[in-house]
């Protein structure tokens, strides 16, 4: 009995259903004090929809919650925040219109005189998000901030009351090296200080540097926790996907041909300063780099999402001056974005429309009409192709878990006409299963003579699927990397402009 | 059978009427009003009652259905009341001088033209929707006046063909009648089956990401306004074939019905859903509820009063739906 008062939280049997779907069968998860819990499993395993239910997002069908051994009903979100759970979930919930100072405090703005205090709302929000060891204007508008910004900003919202529990839903997707590493740390103070802490991620190595004990989820169900010390990395994928995995990376035999894709001088107004560089047909490109360092806004500039100040682009020796993304992706460019949900996906509309709206003008007749029977075909070969895990082509992107979502921003690009495809972290938020399955795709699509340019902030990643690495650093590029010199060290070193 | 399996089937049939009666709310309300009206009142039911009360809704749908392509982008159009005025107007002065197929160009191309400047503002200069053609509705009303020194104008004797066919009839239903079925028909197709309709569905759920998949998302927003002024001004006509006049006063509030028929059809003010068969179902349910009333006499001020308690009914049934959807 003293035993079982030690948990701070506990998830007893939880199961629920989304109409048909059963994503979680009687689901259990205890957690103490002073404990981080990683939380691990596929993709749609139901990690997320468990989380949902601690935080009063969804509702449990059955299963009971107890908190210090005492059971509670949370009906909604405001219930578990009184009851001291603060959570970050894996898509954002920031309002992009409002400052960051409006966002930390947006549940009690103005709650006891009626107005709100601007400038201790400032102070205050300031002072937070120096705790957690980071310094962004509390008066910027969240919308003008990068993603891992806007994490940073997720986090001190959820600190900003005073918490027994912590959630954090894949907080590390969005975190280059430094800044995870400055979560980690503020993690284990807070952990000191008592908090039950569950972490969700598919960084398998960082969850078990992290945590002090791991449940995994299969399927719906859970197993027993695992103690960190006492398992690896393999034992751990062998109880995710049921099988253990030889090998994570592709064997990449590169078939590199032309040049495709020249960029020259090229600047921006947000973080560009003249990037020059080439990238030729079948091969892949990283680039590396710290947050903020004009990765995405890179990627943004050649494709024509941003506005160039100056400089060009070239595809195949052909100068383009895109006016339109029209004819961007008309002449062979794709870009997977790196806010799947604001930019990479239609989410209330179903996985075929958001698959099917690079290719229209080829999945239909001349007159316009939609060919309903190829363009089903072709949905699910892809569906099939990139194991996207849904029971029918019809059903909205918003009932996939995270990792699939991203597969479906993906799998649009995986059109024949696509020469030059920028892809801005492709594994964000994806299983070490699928991970794989991912790899496995970009060195397909190299195979087949597309150039590929990838941003990724993990950094093993790139070194293992790219043929040549640039770092960027400040808008600049800093360093090119080919393959026999790659090292995490030099990477790191030139990310940080030494 | 088991008793527990008999159990188990009879909770799936449960599940699956539940499901079909939240699916098909639309339909189901509308039935609803159907059967009740067919009881309140025998006249309901008579041939010149439905003839009439089809006639009337013919122009409220017409601008529904453009108003419904407007709304699935996540816009809004107030304009389309302006629009058929002016519409109306125009092929009223023009009637007496110009060959006829030319004053129906004039009019629709009117309409087009005032719905694309409402969206030339709405997609190229990134205007609200609703101040852009809030804007076009007091520009369009004041050209009808204009353009008919403030009175209503007479249809010249010469556009007799005009008043012929606002009367005609085909197959028992009227020809206005028949216009609002196939423009229906069409852009139900265009929804469900064309390119055109599922990049405005798309751009309604999220254009930001459209616009990085190499869509044009400009033109195609400019378009829906144009074919809502086009399909406004189509409606206007209607009213003076109908009428015999071209009057700058019809259609106001026309706006305000229009939005209510595409919402009570299940449409999302934020875009991204919608279809053209439940527009028009509820089109016709608000055309009931009007009709019944004065059927069985009601005064207009009540009349009012309840027609907004349907319509809060029909969308708080939507609401629960999307709600069950979720869950
Ligand atoms: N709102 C919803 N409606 C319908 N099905 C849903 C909904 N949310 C989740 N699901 C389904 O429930 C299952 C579990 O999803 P969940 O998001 O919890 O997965 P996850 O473990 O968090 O995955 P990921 O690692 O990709 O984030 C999936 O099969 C998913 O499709
Ligand atoms: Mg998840």
């Amino acid at each position: 009995m003293d035993k079982f008062k030690n948990y701070c939280v506990e998830l007893l049997n939880i199961s629920k259903s989304f109409g048909g779907t059963r994503a979680l069968k009687k689901v259990t998860l205890k957690v103490k004090s002073e404990e981080i819990h990683a939380l691990v499993g596929e993709n749609g395993a139901g990690k997320s929809t468990l989380m949902k239910i601690l935080s009063g997002a969804h509702q449990k069908d059955s299963g009971r919650i107890l908190l210090h051994g005492r059971e509670v009903s949370i009906k909604n979100p405001h219930q578990s925040k009184a009851l001291g759970i603060g959570i970050i979930y894996q898509e954002f919930s920031l309002v992009p219109a409002l400052s960051v100072a409006e966002n930390i405090y947006l549940h009690d703005l103005g709650r006891e005189s009626g107005y709100i205090q601007w400038r201790e709302l400032r102070m205050k929000s300031k002072a937070l998000i120096q705790k957690i060891g980071f310094d962004i204007n509390p008066g910027e508008k969240i919308h003008r901030l990068s993603i891992a910004e806007q994490q940073i900003v997720e986090i001190a919202k959820a600190l900003c009351q005073p918490l027994k529990v912590l959630i954090l839903d894949e907080p590390s997707a969005v975190l280059g090296p430094k800044e995870t590493e400055k979560l980690f740390q503020i993690l284990r103070e807070l952990k000191k200080e008592g908090l039950a802490i569950i972490y969700i991620s598919h960084h398998l190595d960082e969850v078990l540097r992290l945590s002090d004990n791991i449940t995994v989820l299969k399927d719906g169900l859970s197993s027993e926790a695992l103690p960190s010390g006492k398992t690896n990395k393999d034992d751990i994928i062998q109880r995710m996907l049921g099988r253990s995995m030889k090998q994570m990376y592709p064997q990449r035999t590169p078939k590199i041909g032309r040049e495709v894709l020249k960029v020259k001088e090229l600047s921006s107004k947000n973080r560009v300063h003249k990037v020059s560089f080439s990238v030729k047909s079948g091969e892949i490109v990283g680039l590396s780099g710290l947050v903020g360092s004009g990765r995405t806004e890179t990627l943004r500039a050649i494709f024509g999402a941003d506005k160039k100040s100056s400089g060009h682009v070239f595809l195949q020796d052909k100068k383009i001056s895109f006016s339109s993304l029209r004819k961007a992706v008309k002449s062979g460019l794709g870009l997977v974005p790196e806010d799947r949900k604001q930019q990479g996906v239609l989410l209330n509309l179903s996985i075929k429309n958001n698959i099917s709206l690079t290719s229209l003008d080829e999945l239909s007749h001349r007159s316009g009409f939609i060919k309903a029977a190829e363009e089903k075909e072709n949905t699910k070969a892809l569906i099939q192709k990139l194991s996207i895990k849904t029971k029918h082509e019809n059903l909205k992107v918003e009932a996939l878990s995270g990792g699939n979502q991203q597969k479906v921003a993906l799998a649009k690009w995986l059109t024949p006409h696509v020469k030059v495809l920028l892809i801005d972290e492709p594994t964000r938020g994806v299983d070490i299963g699928a991970k794989t399955e991912i790899y496995q795709l970009l060195n397909e699509m190299a195979q087949t003579g597309v150039a590929l340019l990838i941003v990724s902030s993990e950094i093993a990643e790139l070194m293992e699927i790219c043929d040549r690495i640039l770092v960027m650093y400040e808008g600049k590029i800093q360093a090119a990397f080919e393959q026999k010199d790659f090292s995490e060290e030099n990477l790191l070193r030139k990310a940080m402009g030494q | 059978m088991k008793y527990s399996e008999h159990l188990k089937l009879m909770r799936k049939f449960l599940k699956r009427t539940t499901m079909f009666f939240i699916e098909h709310n639309t339909m189901i309300i509308f039935f609803l009003i159907l059967i009740i009206s067919a009881n309140v009142s025998e006249v309901f039911f008579t041939q010149t009652n439905l003839s009439n009360l089809t006639r009337q809704v013919a122009g409220i749908g017409l601008a529904s259905i453009g108003m419904l392509l407007v709304i699935i982008t996540g816009g809004i159009d107030l304009s389309v009341g302006s629009i058929a005025a002016m519409a109306g107007v125009l092929c009223a002065v023009f009637s007496s001088t110009t060959p006829l197929s030319i004053v129906l160009l004039i009019s629709v191309a009117s309409g087009i033209a005032v719905g694309s400047f409402s969206g030339y503002l709405v997609a190229i200069h990134k205007m609200a929707p609703f101040i852009a053609t809030l804007a076009m509705m007091t520009i369009a009303r004041g050209l009808g006046f204009i353009f008919s020194n403030g009175a209503p104008i007479l249809l010249a004797d010469e556009a007799s063909a005009f008043i012929e066919f606002g009367s005609g009839y085909w197959l028992g239903i009227a020809y206005p009648v028949w216009i609002f079925l196939v423009i229906s028909v069409i852009c139900a197709l265009l929804l469900r089956h064309h390119i055109f309709g599922r990049i405005i569905t798309a751009i309604g759920s999220n254009e930001e990401a459209v616009r990085l998949s190499g869509i044009r998302v400009g033109i195609h927003k400019l378009s829906v306004y144009a074919i809502s002024g086009g399909l406004a001004a189509l409606s206007g006509l209607i009213t003076t074939f109908r009428t015999g006049v071209g009057s700058p006063i019809v259609g106001v509030g026309m706006e305000l019905d229009a939005i209510a028929a595409v919402v009570i059809g299940g449409a999302s003010l934020q875009g991204g859903k919608g279809t053209a068969i439940n527009t028009l179902l509820g089109v016709l349910i608000l055309g009931m509820i009007g009709n019944i009333m004065n059927l069985i006499s009601i005064p207009a001020y009540p009349q009012q009063v309840i027609k907004g308690v349907i319509i809060i009914f029909a969308v708080l049934l939507q609401k629960f739906q999307s709600k069950s959807n979720h869950n």
